[in-house]
Parts: C-alpha cells; structure tokens; sequence
C-alpha cells in the first residue's frame, strides 16, 4: 500500500514537473505563434471549390502565391488594401500593353513551390486554365475581368506568360490578384487529377500544392486550422518570409467565448465579435482595436421593384423618408460603421461618382406621409420586414425600429426571421418584398457595383430594379478609359439611384479587428478577412 | 452462462425488430429535408459572384438535379452500402466527420451523466429519507434551479467564472488545449486515449477541458433524475419488504442500499436511458458554447444552411443511438431486478 502510494506521489511530482517544463518550452513559441478565433470555420484548402467559406480563402491566401497582389496605404490611420497599387507576388515585373490588350509576366527566378521545384510558367499557365474552365467558383470572377478561355493564357519561355484581352479590361489585372487564381504546382496536382476529374479539385481540396507563406500542418474542416511557416518563402511586402512560425486559425462559435479569449490573452486575433462586446473591450482600454469601414461593403433596406406596393416609386421614397437611420445605426452596430444617410447634396446632384455615396435622406415622417398619398395609398399598407438568422444580432433590432417607425405613417410591417438557406433561396426566387441585406465587392469600382448589384434578373440584384439607363451606362463605364468621362457616368449612375431608389443603402458595418497588444501590421483586405503573412509582434 | 447466451440472443433479436423503425426515420428525414424550404445549392454558391451556373453545378454535386425518389433510392442504396454522402459545410464525408465527432459527445455525455447520476441518486435517497425536512427542500430548491438556468447560462457563468475571473479552467475551446499534441487515435474518447498512450498531462489537460461543459449540462438532468430517486425510493421505503427488513434487525444501510434502493432504480434507469439519448442530440448548445466539436452542433449548423447529408446522417445516428440505449436499459433492467426479461 505505501509502496504504491508513494509511487503514485512520485508520478504526480514528476507529471508536475514535466508540465512545468513543458509549459516553459511552449511560451517561447508562444510568442511566434499566432492563434487567430473565429466564429466561421474553413471547409477546403482550395478557394475554387464551390461552396468555400471566407475563412477558407484567408487560409489558402497563405499557403498558395498569385501572380500579383494589391499593395496597402493607409487610410483615416488605418491600413487598408490599396486596389490602385498592383505589385508583383510571383510575378517579378509585369508590363500592360499600351493597347491595353496584353499582360506579360516576368516570374520570379527564385520562386520554389513548396515541394523545392521551381515555380514556372507553365504552372501559371495551368492554374489559370483551371480557373476560366474547370467548375469552380473563379470562373465567374475572373469573366468580371475579361477572362473566359484557356486561349488567353500563353507561355513564353519557363518564365513569362502572357495574357491577352478581347478588349482593354481595367479589372482584368486586379482580378488576378483576388483570391481564386492561385498558382499550383501543376505538376503535383496533374499525378492526383483523375479520369473524372481532370483539374484534381477533390484533391486539392484536402491537399495544398503552393508556393505559399505557409505550410498546412493540420486541417480539420470546421475545427481548426494549423499552419507552419514556410521559411523559404520570400514574396512578403519586405522581401522576408512572415514573421510568424505557426499560424492557429480556430474556430469558436460562440461570440462571447471569443471575446473573453482574446481578452485574457489566450487568443491573439479575431475579427468578428459582437459590436457590444468591442464596445467594452475598446473602453478597457487593454487591447488593441482597430475598426475600419468595410469601405466595399454596403448594408441596404431593400424592396422588391417588381413586386406591389414597392414598384411604386413614390412608396420606396416613402419608406425611404420613414426610417430612424441614427436610432438604427445605434442600435445595431453601436454606431461602429460608417452611415450612408443625412447627406445634404448641392442641387440635388450626387456629391460625386464613387459608390457607394451618403443620400440625402433622413427620417423625415411628414414627407414620407405625402409620398404616400402621391403613391395612392394615404392608409399605407401591409407587408413583411425579412432578415436571416446569421444577421440576428444587428437586424433584430433594426427590423424592430423598421417597423415601429413605418407604423406612424399607417405601413403595418411584420418581422420574418429567416434561416440563412431559406433567405437565399427567396432571394434568389425574388419572393421577398421587403428585407435587409449586404453586398460585397472585392473590387469596388462604381460600375462594377452597378452591373452586378443592380442589373439584370439574377439573385444579386436584390431589388430587382430593370432599368436600361442604368444598365446602358454601367456598360459603357466598363470599358471607359477616360477617368473624367467615367467620373460623369458614376455621377450619372448615383442619380438615377436616388431618382429611382430602388432600395437603400445603410451604411458600411466597420470590420473590428481586436488584437493583443503586442500584434502589428493588421491590414484591412479587399476579402474581409486577415491576411496572416501582413502580421507580425513585436 | 445460458441465461447470457439467450439475453444476447433476445438482444438481437429486439435490435432486428427496430430496423424498420430506423429505415422509417430514414425515409422521413429524407423527405423532410426536402420539403423544407431552403436551398442548400443557393446557400453554398454565395462567392461575390456565384450566379445561375454556380448553383446549376452545387445542384449536380449534390444530386438535386434528379427526381425525388431517385434521389431516395439513390440516398437509400449509399446508406446501404455504408455511404452516408458527402457534407457541403466542411467537405467531408458525412461517415467521417460522425466518426471524428460522435467520441466527443458521447464521452462529454456520458461524464455529464455520470456526475448527474453520482449527484442525483444520493441526493434523491437523501431527501427520501428524509421527507419533509430542509434537506428535502434544499435538494427540490437546487433542483429547481437546475431545470430554470438553461444550460448555456450555466455554461456562460461557468466560464465567466472558472475561466475569466479566476483563472482556474483552461479556455473553453474545444476538448484538449490547442497547442497540445493528441493521442494516436484509438477509441476516440481522449481520455481513454491518452491512458493508453500513457500520457498523464495530456490526460488532465483533457479532463480539465471536458469539466466544465459536463458540470453544466449536469446541473440541467440532476433533477428529474433526483425527484425520480426521490419519489421511487418513498415508495420503495413505505413497502412491505422494507418493514420487514427494518424489523428483523438489519442495518439501516442494508435496508436502504440494498433492499429499498435496488428495488427503487428502475425508473431511474428508465429515466437516465431517456435523458442520455436527449442529452446526445440536445446538448447543442453546451457544444456551442463549449466549442466543442460534437456532432449535435454539426446538426445546427448543417440544418441552417440546409445541408441534407449530415442531417440525415445525424438523425439516423441519433436514431440508432436510440436504439442502442434503450437496448442496454432493458439489459440493465434484467441484472437490477431479476424478475424483467425483454422479449
């Protein structure tokens, strides 16, 4: 009995003591190792794969090189991705034909997949084939560039590609540096392609075969993400490898959880917490903050153009002129964004081109009221407010000024909470009368707002708005080559926006990143997602 | 030895007869699911510029482009030959993610349960002895106050506590701390894992990880299981054979351990049977919480964005969880009192 007992203390002393140890050896990597929560989850290593979320592309965005990559510059303090400063990732040098019709791409000679192989052009070559032809979800962004067939993509010698344009494309350069044309390493994905699966995507989706900042050291889709660093890698904004050597990426679903971990210093990152629970944490002051206008992001009330009453003008002008903007604002997003109401425009024209830009709008209930009548409806009328369940926290309360305040001017609006799936789907069937929703553009220029947000019968265009004015000039901006003229067609686009009114712009919800202290370099991104190869701690 | 051998031969003869009942729940969730609205090739096909040929090609991955009861006959023939499909949410193998995630909860069940179960029973003989008195009361009140806090209140006041305040717990995420290495998987339960592989750290890590989240969703069953006790025992106490026990002499822990308790467990068998199997799909909140990787939150999230493979496959799990529980109760049933035989 003793004999065992003091055995059995000697295990625990020696279990204490080998803990202690390893505790010791763990916070000296601790402090090169990035632990990063989130309430999404990755699902593929492979950003194509339809269905990937957003957390996938920040992870493949680390293990995988494009052939560029926007810069950054610093806006209001804050930095944020610069869409006018293209370098290279992969690429050395690039050169853009005067015409506007061909790109080539000097790679760089000493870039090495992950494997040691040199990177070469015929890897890009195969890569961007994939994208414009194998079913994955590149292939509808790379079309907003200009690029639709593997015909475009030609290789010079092993280390210059070139790809040419049916017509002088100002997106066609930044789409390359999105998210989806990722470069792999042909020839390990060609030895995992199969009969049925020519471009190896089930592959790939479990499998990484880049050239990229990090490593998957352990994927487990929907629980976490382990990352090592890839020492070899020197593509960085400095020429080095990242600064840290694991990357955790974790997913915690619930908002609070995430917020005590971060702020007991257990978690270094995490970008989407509560904005009550950033208000607090902001106000103790320990740990770093840094709110940046999701500045390609916009949050509407939108209305169903095809669909009575809304396909009356004068009753989406109404309605307009009946919502609490600032009570909304507050109690949704605690103020964090940046408002989109309560412009004052000089004689009614729109203040400038850009999109999204402040209306002239406010709550103004004796206006809304002669609206109304205007529309025939002096009593006002019934419908339903929707919102999805994702949204809960900021459209809940939202939804329930809508309605308290359209109540005064006789509109009876019932709140429908909708399962994300469900929401979609209506969306995508154009059931919905009256709901809220957010846009997102990677690359936010005005006219590629208004194509793809407000034209056409498709699901983006959440208020259905036909319009051929609109459409004619969104077209004929695309192509635009001159900044003045297309300055005039943004002016011209916004107009018709608030002459119509289709439906109304919010605000930009801020992306709050709320950090450790001690970590440095967060950058806003054009994907709404961390960038880990930006960070570092000092 | 031969009453064993025709127990297990009743055993499997009792699991046969509930296989239609699973292939019945199979059909039903199957069409369930689909006559829900919701999209689930909509929902996934949600990139910035996902359109028509987005959701046209999900649809074909998914096989929704075929009729329903293709769709069904194609689903049942898979099911048959151990396919359960494949989940869009994390990409996977539905098989494979229940695997990697049914361990998870049924070992957090399982702890919960039996902390409940060491808890409640004594609790329950105690107020039964006792009737009337402030034990009594003092078990109905903390009863009481189990059933009203819902579960992830007492998990969020946990960790508010344990953890953000005092520091005590490790972070609430996940079952083993993230920069700590796991045990070769063997049976899934990690702390039968890292017994095996010997490693006591680990072990501890992992139990101190699995604490919290079982103390809270063991507050939430002690009381029925505590007022069944209770009520099973009174009436237990107040039969004949106990008297008689009394008045032969017999030491009051004999009469009550053995005489009134053993009589008195079988509806709180029945009862811990019933609150293992709700306590495995429901504990989805604790998961939540938790971040525990468990299939109950794999369900949620699965039936938000309509992903019809892991909700069937959770259902037909959950289903034959069912089975086996209950199962094991009649089991169970036969060695507390000798006189049940199931048929």
């Amino acid at each position: 009995m003793s004999v065992t007992g003091s055995r059995r203390l000697l295990m625990v002393v020696a279990s204490i003591a080998l803990s202690l140890a390893a505790g010791s050896v763990q916070a000296q990597t601790r402090s090169e190792t990035l632990r990063y929560v989130t309430g999404a989850s990755v699902n593929t290593l492979d950003p194509n794969i339809p269905g990937s979320t957003r957390e996938a592309f920040a992870v493949s965005l680390s293990t995988y090189d494009r052939l560029v990559s926007f810069g950054r510059k610093q806006l209001n303090g804050k930095w944020v991705f610069d869409l006018g400063k293209i370098t290279g990732e992969l690429a050395e040098s690039y050169d853009v034909s005067p015409d506007g019709l061909k790109m080539t791409f000097r790679l760089r000679k000493d870039a090495k997949f992950q494997d040691g192989t040199p990177v070469t052009a015929e890897d890009v070559k195969w890569s961007l084939d994939r994208v414009v032809t194998a079913p994955v979800l590149g292939k509808a962004q790379l079309l907003t560039g200009s690029m639709t067939s593997a015909d475009q993509f030609k290789v010079i010698d092993p280390l210059t590609i070139e790809v040419t344009l049916p017509k002088p494309d100002k997106l066609a350069l930044p789409n390359l540096a999105t998210v989806y044309p990722i470069i792999f390493n042909s020839k390990v994905a060609k030895a995992h392609a199969t009969a049925d699966d020519p471009w190896a995507l089930a592959w790939l989706k479990e499998n990484t075969a880049g050239s990229g900042a990090y490593k998957i050291e352990s994927f487990k889709p929907g629980e976490q993400v382990i990352m090592a660093r890839n020492a070899a890698w020197n593509r960085g904004t400095a020429d080095k490898s990242a600064f840290f050597k694991r990357v955790i990426v974790q997913s915690v679903p619930e908002p609070a959880t995430r917020a005590n971990l971060v702020e007991r210093g257990d978690a270094d990152l995490v970008i989407d917490l509560q904005a009550s629970d950033v208000q607090s944490l902001e106000a103790k002051g320990k740990l770093k903050v840094i709110s940046t206008p999701q500045y390609n992001a916009v949050t509407f009330v939108s209305m169903n153009n095809q669909i009575p009453p809304f396909d009356n003008v004068n009753v989406r002008r109404a309605v307009a002129f009946a919502l609490p903007y600032d009570d909304m604002f507050k109690a949704a997003l605690f103020g964090r964004g940046s408002p989109l109401f309560g412009a004052t425009w000089a004689d009614g024209k729109p203040s400038s081109g850009a999109y999204p830009i402040p209306q002239p709008v406010k709550l103004d209930l004796e206006k809304a009221k002669e609206y109304l009548k205007a529309a025939g409806m002096p009593d006002g009328f019934s419908t339903t407010f929707s919102f999805n369940v994702g949204q809960a926290s900021t459209a809940e309360p939202m939804a329930a000024l809508v309605k308290e305040s359209l109540a005064k001017i006789g509109i009876k609006v019932d709140i429908q909470k909708l399962p994300d799936a469900q929401m979609s789907t209506q969306i995508n069937e154009k059931k919905l009368p009256f709901f809220t929703e957010g846009i997102v553009a990677w690359l936010p220029s005005t006219d590629y707002f208004y194509r793809n947000f407000y034209t056409g019968n498709q699901r983006w265009n959440y208020s259905s708005i036909n319009n051929p004015d609109l459409v004619e000039i969104a077209q004929k901006a695309r192509f635009e080559p001159d900044a003045a003229k297309y300055e005039e067609d943004g002016v011209k686009l916004n107009a018709i926006h608030f002459n119509e009114i289709p439906q109304i712009p919010l605000w930009q919800p801020s992306q709050d990143a709320v950090m450790a202290p001690s970590v440095e370099g967060y950058t806003y991104q054009f994907h709404r997602q961390v960038d880990y190869r930006d960070l570092n701690r000092k | 030895m031969p009453a064993l051998g025709a127990t297990v031969i009743r055993a499997g003869r009792r699991f046969l007869s509930s296989l239609p009942a699973l292939f019945g729940v199979l059909v039903f969730t199957f069409l369930l699911m689909r006559v829900l609205p919701g999209d689930p090739a909509v929902f996934f096909a949600s990139g910035p510029n996902a359109g028509k040929e987005e959701i046209e090609i999900i649809r074909k991955q998914m096989g929704l482009n075929k009729p329903v009861p293709e769709q069904l006959m194609l689903y049942l023939y898979d099911v048959g030959s151990g396919n359960l499909g494949r989940s869009m949410m994390t990409g996977q193998l539905v098989t494979k993610d229940l695997r990697e995630r049914l361990p998870a909860s049924l070992e957090l069940t399982f702890t919960a349960l039996l902390i409940a179960l060491v808890t409640a029973v004594p609790l329950g003989v105690l107020a039964a002895l006792r009737p009337g008195s402030i034990i009594d009361h003092g078990v109905r009140f903390f009863c009481a106050l189990g059933v009203c806090v819902p579960t992830f209140v007492s998990g969020l006041l946990l960790i508010y506590v344990f953890y953000y305040l005092l520091g005590l717990a490790p972070d609430p995420t996940g079952r083993v701390d993230i920069f700590a290495s796991l045990p070769p998987r063997r049976t899934g339960f990690l702390l039968i894992d890292f017994l095996f592989a010997g490693d006591f750290d680990g072990w501890w890590a992992a139990f101190r990880q699995l604490i919290l989240p079982a103390l809270s969703m063991a507050l939430f069953v002690v009381a029925p299981l505590a007022r069944i006790t209770r009520a099973s025992m009174l009436v237990s106490l107040g039969s004949d054979f106990v008297r008689t026990a009394r008045s032969v002499g017999l030491p009051w822990w004999r009469v009550v351990v053995t005489y009134a308790l053993r009589n008195a467990i079988l509806p709180v068998i029945t009862i811990a049977g019933i609150v293992f199997s709700t306590m495995l799909g429901a504990n989805v909140l604790v998961e939540k919480v938790f971040s525990w990787p468990g299939v109950a939150s794999y369900a949620l999230d699965a039936l938000l964005s309509s992903d019809y493979a892991p909700v069937q496959g959770f259902v037909l799990l959950m289903a034959t969880v069912f089975v086996i529980v209950n199962l094991l109760v009649d089991i169970l049933y036969g060695i507390a009192d000798p006189r049940v035989t199931i048929g």
